[in-house]
């Protein structure tokens, strides 16, 4: 393995370019310290907002909490790295809330990326008509803040005056769209309304790229828009629909503010429906140590997760 | 696809990390906590920090700093305890930017101090103790350790709408199976008796009927809401449910439109629930009325609390003595009381703000009728013997999600499940924390 720093000074020509440069700082070009300058701002940002929070939540995890026995005195932090994380495993609570999302981000990123690729390809075929509003209709519920709109569908949903079910009573059914069986499915409802124009804009403008002679190619060797669309188009812009897979996947990982809405109108929305609410409720708890290491746990879920994925789809490629 | 190898340079990482590390290390020792309060060093006035979620106390916080010199006050407000408030304090101690006071709640005045988040301020508070309604001064007393200053108070009576009361003939219930009698009579009127009680405003019920949520024995918590007493009181709210008496979740939109249109036709809650009604059904004024709280036994005098709060000390406040002062002042100050009681409708925990003018006003929204009276003669009724402990939002977090089910899904959870699934969230959450409780 190569560190960065050992083959930084390889691959930069600078050293032949300014040799007197060379001289003075051995071993680190100018044009490195110029660098170093340019990257500067964001490594500071980086590592603050970033990697020091996430090494924070990594020590704080290791410490267990020990109290007197009423617990009327202030709490003692005691250094035990395995007490959390052998609690946070045996969490039954806390590992149905990772099956929960695991299997709602089964069901829900799969049929939202379906939805963006089919809007994506219809909005970019050549025989579309109204481009424009189609795109920004389809895009504008993302505008809508997550909260906001899972307000909305909390009325939506509403179990006494769903206006859904009230255009639904003719025909005499009533959806219980908050009980325990769709719970799950409205807030994929939800997440899927507010974030298929977003996936759908990114394979949009990867579809924008697609070269025209490619197009003109498949058009003069006689391919139809349909062949087209599925031999052509959608295998050139397989890395834009990796890319919105991971993001969904890290999306679904990290559900928090739809289930955390709709949990005021329905008792099925438990305080630790999704890892990040029962993280949330730890730290109302004040057991910081606890909540640090349920978010490691699902930090670790969630790289395991990526890094399969990648893995799946790489070896597909080639 | 190009084949990225994003090799991750565990050296850089680790070096990262620990770097990272020292920073937030250094930050964290290199600001002193400064609790929220200083002294000017040219010999100027102290400043005490306040936040609080209630209306009025800024103006509270103006009448102290009329009133002193040495002392000032400077005041924020937060959002309410249990929509982030409480985060906010926590993590504002643990930051060590928090203020001298803050708000908090009775209910969660044990689980605060046990998490070192409050000063003991007992040797300075001991001696105005009478200055309060026991009701109050018990809610900031964890053991024999005093924490705050005691401001307002949530004792339970019976609001009802009197014109869909004398429409069906119904007479004010004085006991709970009265109490049910008139909700089967409404119910063939298609009105709701009530709507839901879910959270704190259940446990009032238990408050009233003895029945506490938590105790200490042999030097350990237990936590009693399963308790023989409890399941009393769980039967009969869960009689309600069954029979189709209870209405609307509280809180919801249907159910403020329902204590509107005459559709809800009582709230069983704390004093305070006079301001939410306004609030809420600002529409049917002239149209509630406030009763005391219904009884298990016919003539008894007895009822619960719901709410309340103290202006807690809070950890690393380098003058807790000003700060209770200046905490003192606003709970006991006629001027600051009454600017917390226009602000938030509050009943006061304090001797002096009980005989508040303002308390004695008929009120146009409840046809004239003096409510603070009620709720004054109700508060010297708030059962004895009901304790907070350890653990109170856990607990309470996982009973409400549990009792919405009760209500929503009747015939698969019931208000029991509710008590037992809440019990044991709240004593595993503290088994994490190496508190036993015990049976």
């Amino acid at each position: 393995m190569t560190s960065v720093t050992s083959s930084t000074p390889v691959l930069t020509p600078a050293g032949r370019r300014d040799s007197r440069a060379a001289r003075r700082a051995p071993g680190r070009p100018r044009t490195a310290r110029y660098a170093l300058w340019f990257v500067a701002p964001f490594v500071v940002l980086f590592v603050g907002v970033y990697v020091a929070p996430i090494c924070y939540a990594i020590y704080q995890s290791l410490f267990r909490i020990e109290r007197d026995p009423l617990g009327l005195t202030p709490p003692t932090e005691v250094l035990d790295p395995l007490f959390n994380y052998a609690a946070v495993l045996q969490d039954a609570a806390f590992v149905a809330s990772l099956g929960r999302v695991l299997l709602f981000g089964a069901v829900q990123v799969p049929l939202m990326l379906g939805f963006a690729l089919a809007l994506a390809l219809l909005i970019d075929s050549a025989s579309a008509r109204g481009k424009g509003f189609f795109r920004l209709a389809s895009f504008a519920p993302y505008a809508v803040p997550t909260v906001v709109s899972a307000l909305m569908w909390s009325f939506l949903y509403s179990p006494t005056n769903s206006p859904i079910n009230r255009l639904l009573e003719p025909a005499g059914i009533t959806v219980d769209f908050l009980g325990a069986d769709l719970t799950l499915w409205s807030v994929a409802n939800v997440v899927t309304w507010g974030w298929t124009g977003y996936n759908m804009i990114i394979i949009y403008a990867a579809l924008q790229g697609i070269p025209g002679e490619v197009l003109e190619a498949a058009r003069l060797d006689g391919a139809s828009p349909w062949r087209t669309a599925w031999h052509v188009k959608v295998p050139l812009v397989r890395p834009a629909i990796l890319l919105t897979a991971v993001f969904s996947i890290i999306g679904s990982a990290q559900l928090y503010n739809e289930p955390f809405v709709l949990s005021s109108s329905t008792g099925t929305i438990g305080p630790q429906y999704t890892p990040l609410m029962a993280a949330q409720s730890s730290i109302t708890a004040a057991n910081y140590p606890y909540a640090a290491a349920q978010s490691v746990v699902l930090a670790l879920g969630v790289a395991v997760l990526s890094v399969l994925f990648f893995r799946l789809t790489s070896r597909r490629s080639s | 696809m190009k084949r990225s190898t994003v090799r991750v340079p565990v050296r850089a990482t680790g070096a990262a990390c620990v770097a990272a590390l020292a920073a937030v290390g250094l930050t964290a020792c290199g600001s002193p906590a400064e609790g929220g309060s200083s002294a000017g060093g040219d010999g100027g006035p102290v400043e005490i920090e306040v936040w609080t979620w209630a209306q009025g106390y800024d103006k509270a916080a103006e009448a102290f700093n009329a009133a002193h010199d040495d002392v000032q006050v400077t005041y924020t407000e937060i959002e309410p305890g249990a929509k982030g408030g409480y985060d906010k304090i926590r993590n504002a101690i643990k930051a060590g930017s928090a203020p001298c006071l803050a708000q908090v709640g009775y209910e969660t005045m044990p689980s605060f101090a046990s998490e070192g988040n409050l000063l003991d301020v007992t040797e300075f508070a001991a001696a105005d103790a009478d200055a309060y309604a026991p009701a109050g001064w018990s809610g900031v007393t964890v053991g024999d350790r005093v924490y705050a200053a005691p401001q307002d108070q949530g004792p339970m009576v019976l609001f009802y709408n009197k014109d869909v009361f004398a429409e069906h003939g119904i007479e004010v219930p004085t006991t709970w199976d009265e109490y049910r009698a008139a909700g089967e009579k409404l119910k063939e009127a298609g009105v709701a008796l009530t709507g839901t009680y879910e959270d704190f405003d259940y446990t009032g019920f238990a408050w009233q009927a003895g029945a506490p949520w938590y105790a200490v024995a042999d030097g350990q918590w237990s936590i009693t809401n399963d308790s023989p007493e409890n399941q009393e009181v769980a039967a009969y709210w869960q009689g309600l449910v069954d029979d189709g008496l209870v209405g609307a979740g509280i809180w919801s939109d249907e159910w403020a439109a329902g204590l509107s249109d005459g559709s809800i036709a009582t709230i069983a809650g704390a004093a305070w629930f006079k301001g939410i009604l306004k609030d809420s059904a600002a529409g049917a004024a002239g149209r509630w009325a406030v009763a005391p709280l219904p009884t298990w036994e016919a003539g008894e005098t007895v009822t619960g609390n719901v709410g309340g709060s103290g202006t807690a000390v809070l950890a690393g406040c380098e003058n807790p003595e000003a700060a209770w002062e200046v905490a003192h002042f606003m709970s006991t100050d006629p001027t600051a009381v009454d600017a917390v009681i226009e602000g938030a409708g509050i009943l006061p925990a304090s001797v002096e703000g009980l005989k508040s003018d303002l308390l004695t006003q008929g009120d146009d929204y409840f046809g004239g009728q003096v409510v603070d009276e009620v709720a004054i003669a109700a508060s010297a009724d708030v059962a004895e013997g009901w304790v907070w402990g350890p653990g109170v939002s856990t607990l309470i977090d996982t009973f409400a999600a549990d009792m919405k089910k009760a209500y929503d899904q009747q015939g698969t959870a019931t208000v029991a499940d509710a008590l037992t699934s809440s019990r044991t969230a709240a004593v595993d959450g503290l088994a994490k924390q190496g508190i036993t409780v015990g049976e």
